[in-house]
């Protein structure tokens, strides 16, 4: 068979509005999701067993139930039951977000597992009291060990927002689909979007080694 | 200044002070000794509350910082006694300045946002009033040209001159000491001792958990000597160091002079 990739070009402007869907969702995913895991790692480390146990049941769903489904049944299920109406949009990247957050609230609890206790001694004798303590103090110092798994996350993020085609949205995914449909040829399309994510993947992981030496500029002497 | 009234403190099954009684006067400097596991840090610690005291009571600045406790006042109304008197930590630790064994900096911020952190957030202080009142300590401590660097450059004794300064930016009534020249390398211990020393003769009310026992008995009005969870002398240095009275202070001293 002959391959011909000229046909990819005719495709360019529906390529592009994909990529913005994509990056989209994934970057509202992450910011929404290190939002949410702030609290839920709170959670975890509060002492208080309640708070404990809700972090962790939330945590073992989020793991525990194929990420597909959980679309579904935010986008076709939880409409249902209650009085709300998801855009596909709006759905996938509550989803997307809420799983981050179980993922990126274990590493942040680890994060400050790791901190030194006199951090938090220092903060008490000078009269810091706990909300202050965790926003300046614990938390800054936590972001540090929490930036190589928040790449990860970024990562796996970008890449299972191709299942978001699934409830319709026009990602780069699905534009592949399309392309296949209308020309009846499939290897130049997949292999195009192949490269397409796997360029956003090292540019993605390139930003993240930057940012790391960033957040650890203190270290630095 | 500082009234402790026997005070116990225990870690689950283990007591590690037996019912201290201590006063410190305003412009006291006294230093607590004693063999490792004596409970001097947690006697320190309880000061500004970093440890709940067990029993007992502490009075700093003729306030109750501790909850009151019944033994100590029998046949009064303990609710009374504590909406008269009781102050909350936050109050306290204003007022008390600790220094810590491991410096404890914050490391992800410069020399100069350590100063100037607590000062901001907790007294509220202007910036700009706080950086002026950072550059003068940190020029005290001759730390000044350091200001704009991060704590992972300094070297112990730098980190621990910039913590005392760091604490004494809140303006305390009291400064705590616990061991802060027990991390040190041997030929830095003495620029931190200077300034401690100096602070001393500005007449600063401080208590001092230390090893250092030419350092103790040269500053110090008192010396307090802890064993075992008991204060079982508390005396001038010149009379501790020359006769101590127990047995169990003059064999410690044998060992460690």
């Amino acid at each position: 068979m002959q391959l011909d990739f000229s046909i990819i070009f005719n495709y360019i402007p529906e390529f592009v509005s994909a990529l913005g869907v994509t990056l989209k969702v994934t970057v509202c995913s992450l910011l929404l999701g290190l939002v949410f895991s702030v609290p839920l790692s709170l959670f975890k480390i509060s002492g208080i067993k309640p708070l404990e146990w809700f972090a962790a049941l939330y945590t073992s769903i989020f793991r525990g139930v194929p990420l597909m489904a959980q679309v579904f049944m935010m986008y076709f299920g939880v409409p249902l039951v209650l009085p709300v109406k998801f855009t596909a949009f709006t759905a996938g990247t509550l989803v997307f977000s809420m799983n981050s957050a179980a993922y990126i609230s274990e590493s942040m609890r680890g994060g400050i597992r790791a901190i030194d206790k006199g951090q938090y001694e220092a903060s008490m004798a000078l009269g810091v009291r706990y909300g202050a303590m965790m926003k300046d103090i614990i938390l800054p110092q936590a972001i540090k060990s929490v930036m190589p798994s928040l790449v990860n996350e970024f990562i796996s993020l970008l890449k299972n927002t191709t299942l978001i085609a699934s409830i319709g949205l026009v990602d780069i995914l699905r534009v592949g689909q399309l392309i296949q449909s209308r020309t009846y040829r499939a290897f130049e399309p997949f292999f195009a979007i192949s490269v397409f994510y796997y360029v956003l993947v090292m540019a993605l992981s390139f930003l993240g080694k930057l940012l790391e030496r960033w957040v650890n500029k203190s270290d630095r002497r | 200044m500082i009234d402790v009234k026997n005070l116990h403190k225990s870690f689950g099954a283990l007591q590690v002070l037996r019912g201290i009684d201590l006063h410190v006067d305003r412009g006291d400097v006294v230093s607590i000794i004693g063999p490792s596991g004596s409970g001097k840090s947690t006697l320190l610690r309880s000061i500004n509350l970093l440890e709940t005291a067990t029993s007992g009571e502490i009075w700093v600045d003729s306030k109750l910082i501790t909850r009151p406790d019944p033994s100590l006042h029998p046949g009064e109304n303990l609710q009374e006694i504590t909406k008269a008197h009781y102050q909350d930590p936050y109050a306290l630790r204003r007022k008390v300045g600790m220094v810590f064994q491991h410096f404890n900096l914050f490391p992800h911020k410069t020399v100069l946002e350590n100063m100037i952190y607590a000062p901001v957030t907790v007294l509220k202080l202007p910036r700009e009033q706080a950086v002026e009142k950072a550059r003068a300590l940190l020029e005290s401590v001759g730390m000044l040209e350091k200001i704009d660097v991060y704590p992972g450059t300094l070297s112990g004794g730098q980190t621990q001159r910039v913590a005392i300064a760091r604490a004494l930016a809140m303006e305390p009534d009291v400064m705590l000491f616990d061991e802060p020249t027990s991390a040190l390398d041997p030929e830095m211990v003495k620029e931190v001792l200077d300034v401690i020393k100096r602070l001393a003769g500005s007449g600063m009310t401080m208590l001092l958990v230390t090893h250092e026992m030419g350092f103790a008995r040269e500053v110090s009005d008192r010396i307090c000597f802890l064993d075992e969870g008991r204060l079982i002398e508390d005396a001038p240095p010149e009379i501790f160091f020359s006769t101590p009275k127990s047995e169990r202070a003059r064999i410690f001293l044998d060992k460690v002079l």
